[in-house]
């Protein structure tokens, strides 16, 4: 069962959903709900692991909106918008 | 080793290197280009110990792959010019990342010396670096700054000297062993083909060189060996195709080993690097937390209130250079004019100069002096409104904020911030793309700068509104800015559905954290824009103005009767025909010579007409020159027409050049033609809807079928000419 640390509510489509975080999980970044922390397991976009998205590294899903482009993204103590076409091609591990 | 010794800044962007670099240098700035790029150059000159330091200010950037002209300028000036000291400015508050470029750059065998920057910023979010300990571990010294605060430069120079006379050896990084063995394999092929150090412009060493195995040697072999791992394609091309093909074996067997790509896994390696160095030297105190930044995001960047916020700013930066640029341009142009026009030609009569000179002297450069004087208020406004947003850290949300909707027009969100540049002037702007990565994005964005209206058409509007509008003149002219901005949308659709029909760029931004600028900073930033603004238009502005005078002055016979006619009037009557339709009426031409003096520069165009109406109509004073302009346009329809045929007209001469520079003759024709023959369709169009009668239904045609012919020749062209993605 996932904590109640790691259940965060966002619209969606103008519908409330509650999507759950699920430790353990392998999901691609897109798929990352708001508020989770997850660690990088496979990324080959070289531009995105020089800004710190290397294997291994944690991240903290902090926008993710299905009706917009990009994502929010914490590596780290940097913030980055990320283009959600890149974001779909990281697989992360939900932590 | 030179006679003036080269101090090189390097680091990631928004590390506060501007900073330091007017600390270093303080006034003493030249600011121009890189050699053959549009990237901004910046050099400064600095005193110590009686010793005079060469200060080069490098591209903001986050590693040296050399994939963005930005990366590849800084990359290529290490390499090629050889700085006697790299001093890495580097982000406490975010080290981990600041350090891959730092890594990168040990790795070059640069000399260097490492500032942390933010260190206040760092503590706050409870980080603590050991500062001896990452010294001791990097093999360079670590000096950490407070760049708001005034700080002292000593113990920077300091080191400087020291390490002049004795360089410093930065620490080799170590990849997994089976990487390193491809590494050495590939160094021997690098080391044999003579491809070890780049001296002047090759990547070339002498083979005495080749054969000592020097410190220096290794260094820089390992370097290449690196690039190739890589698969930089520059250094790649130095190598025979049998050297390339046993450099591509190594490569696949590192790919095979780690299952990534090489670069990745070059990249990862170093990550493990740093990471392995921030565990050893960061001390955290308390749980990684909110940071201000991220709780003022929640605001800004919400989903509700986000859009409003975004409004509000961009509508007070527009406030803020109309509002308080008007009284200013009154003062400046009441005490210039005085001085210039009125003492001046006083002086010049009482020294008994000749007539002539004396109104080439006073009128004319005077005049001119005072009109560039006039200029300087909404400019220096708009750039003091810029230097808040990006020093600020909001220039990035706003991009953000906008890249839903620069999507729509086939642009990344990044695309957004050339475009708010280009409210100060289109050439940074058109210059400002060049942080796009991709070709096809660069160009598109770069064509759309020119419907954001630059500081130098906001004199014009003011000035034509005033006349025209005088109850309403902040909504028409906000209404202007918006105009431009909406035909830049439909302009942006139409292209994208023509000529780029590719998908734009990936958006990958970083959201520096929120800092309070500094007055030092925003005054130093807005000082060094406003006076490269005015040196390369003022000097375009006086120019057209002496040229424009000196043609008013030659007259040809043109009448059975020795009737004699200004060479600029003829001119301006041979082109007032085309401009009928949008309300131009025969004897308005100077109005066309206006616009031909805009072409130079936009601010030219107030100067024309006051210069042309001045003499026109017989009424000689300056007081009735409003009312001689008045009376030429004739009516409100055909000043609003004129207006915007003035907003979406070619851009200037010198945004045409850059324009030139950046993308080649083709786009900057495409953008000339495309600009001029759309502002003459939208004013016509303007023009025939308010002043509507019988024949404007034949002009509501004609555009049409103008506009299914332009289609068709864009459509042809995104087939013929589509740039590679």
């Amino acid at each position: 069962m996932p904590s109640r640390h790691n259940r965060f509510r966002f619209r969606r489509r103008g519908k409330h959903k509650t999507l759950i975080c699920e430790p353990g999980k392998c999901i691609t970044l897109d798929q990352l709900p708001e508020g989770c922390r997850a660690t990088v397991i496979q990324n080959n976009n070289l531009i995105t692991i020089e800004r710190g998205l290397y294997l291994g590294a944690p991240i903290t899903m902090l926008r993710n909106n299905d009706d917009e482009p990009n994502v929010i993204i914490a590596v780290g103590d940097a913030r980055y918008a990320l283009d959600r076409r890149i974001a779909r091609t990281i697989k992360v591990r939900i932590t | 080793m030179r006679n003036r010794p080269t101090i090189a800044l390097a680091g990631n962007p928004n590390v506060g290197k501007t900073s330091l670099f007017n600390a270093l240098t303080g006034s003493h700035q030249t600011v121009g280009n890189w050699p053959g790029v549009t990237v901004e150059h910046k050099s400064g000159i600095c005193h110590f110990n009686n010793k005079v330091y060469e200060v080069i200010d490098l591209p903001g950037i986050y590693s040296l792959a050399g994939e963005s002209p930005d990366e590849l300028v800084a990359r290529n000036y290490i390499l090629n010019e050889k700085p006697d000291i790299i001093i890495n400015l580097v982000d406490a508050s975010n080290l981990e990342r600041n350090l891959y470029l730092t890594v990168q750059l040990m790795e070059l065998g640069a000399p260097l010396i490492m500032c942390l920057s933010m260190v206040d910023i760092a503590e706050q979010n409870g980080i603590f670096i050991d500062t001896e300990h990452l010294s001791s571990h990097l093999g360079f010294a670590v000096i950490p700054l407070i760049l708001n605060k005034k700080f002292d430069i000593t113990p920077i120079l300091q080191k400087v000297e020291e390490y002049l006379s004795q360089p410093p050896v930065p620490s080799t990084i170590h990849y997994d062993e089976v990487v390193e063995n491809h590494l050495e394999n590939i160094r021997q092929i690098v080391l044999k083909a003579g491809l070890c150090v780049p001296e002047g412009e090759a990547f070339s060493c002498s083979e005495k060189d080749a054969a000592s195995d020097t410190n220096d040697l290794v260094t820089k072999s390992r370097w290449l060996a690196l690039k190739l791992i890589e698969g930089d394609k520059e250094i790649s091309s130095l190598l025979s195709e049998e050297d390339r093909t046993l450099v591509e074996k190594e490569r696949t067997a590192i790919a095979k080993h780690r299952g990534q790509e090489p670069a990745a896994v070059i990249a990862d390696d170093r990550y493990a690097y740093i990471r392995g160095l921030i565990k050893d030297v960061v001390k955290r105190k308390g749980k990684r937390r909110q940071t201000f930044s991220d709780m003022v995001d929640r605001v800004v960047l919400n989903n509700i209130i986000g859009l409003p916020v975004f409004f509000i700013v961009m509508y007070l930066v527009f406030l803020i250079a109309v509002k308080l640029s008007q009284p200013c341009i009154e003062i400046i142009n009441t005490y210039l004019g005085w001085l210039f026009v009125e003492q001046f030609g006083n002086l010049l009569t009482w020294l008994s100069v000749p007539h002539w000179l004396t109104y080439f002297l006073s009128e004319i450069l005077g005049g001119g002096l005072v009109t560039i004087g006039s200029f300087v208020p909404p400019i220096f406004f708009i750039y003091i409104s810029l230097s808040i947003l990006e020093d600020s850290g909001y220039m990035a949300r706003a991009a953000y904020i906008a890249d839903k909707f620069m999507r729509k027009i086939g642009l990344p969100g990044k695309a957004f911030i050339p475009l708010i540049v280009g409210f100060g002037c289109t050439v940074p702007a058109i210059m400002a793309t060049r942080t796009l990565e991709k070709p096809r994005d660069r160009v598109f964005a770069s064509i759309l700068t020119p419907f954001i209206s630059c500081g130098a058409k906001l004199p014009v509007y003011t000035y034509l509104v005033m006349l025209f509008f005088p109850q309403r003149a902040n909504i028409v002219i906000f209404g202007l800015y918006l105009f431009g901005i909406v035909m830049g949308i439909l302009t942006g659709l139409l292209l994208k559905k023509t000529v780029f029909r590719s998908e734009p760029g990936n958006f990958v931004m970083e959201l520096p954290a929120y800092h309070i600028p500094t007055i030092n900073g925003i005054f130093m930033h807005t000082w060094h824009r406003l006076k490269s603004f005015l040196l390369r238009a003022g000097k375009t502005i006086l120019l057209v103005i002496i040229v424009i005078n000196i043609l008013q002055l030659i007259q040809i016979p043109t009448g059975n009767r020795g009737e004699k006619t200004p060479l600029l009037e003829l001119g301006g009557k041979l082109i007032t025909p085309i401009l009928q339709p949008m309300g131009i009426k025969n004897d308005n031409w100077p109005a066309s010579v206006a616009l031909i003096s805009g072409l130079f520069a936009k601010e030219a165009i107030v100067g024309t007409l006051q210069g042309l109406y001045q003499n026109s109509g017989g009424k000689e004073s300056l007081n009735y020159v409003a009312s001689n302009i008045k009376e030429g346009f004739g009516s409100d329809a055909s000043a609003i027409a004129y207006l915007i045929f003035i907003l979406l007209y070619s851009p200037c001469a010198a945004s045409l050049t850059m324009l030139f520079k950046e993308h080649g003759f083709k786009w900057m024709l495409f953008d000339f033609l495309y600009l001029t023959l759309l502002a003459w369709m939208v004013a016509t169009l303007v023009y025939q809807i308010l002043a509507f009668n019988t024949l404007s239904v034949v002009w509501f045609a004609t555009i049409g079928v103008i506009f299914i012919f332009i289609y068709i020749i864009l459509q042809s062209i995104g087939k013929k000419y589509a740039i590679k993605t």
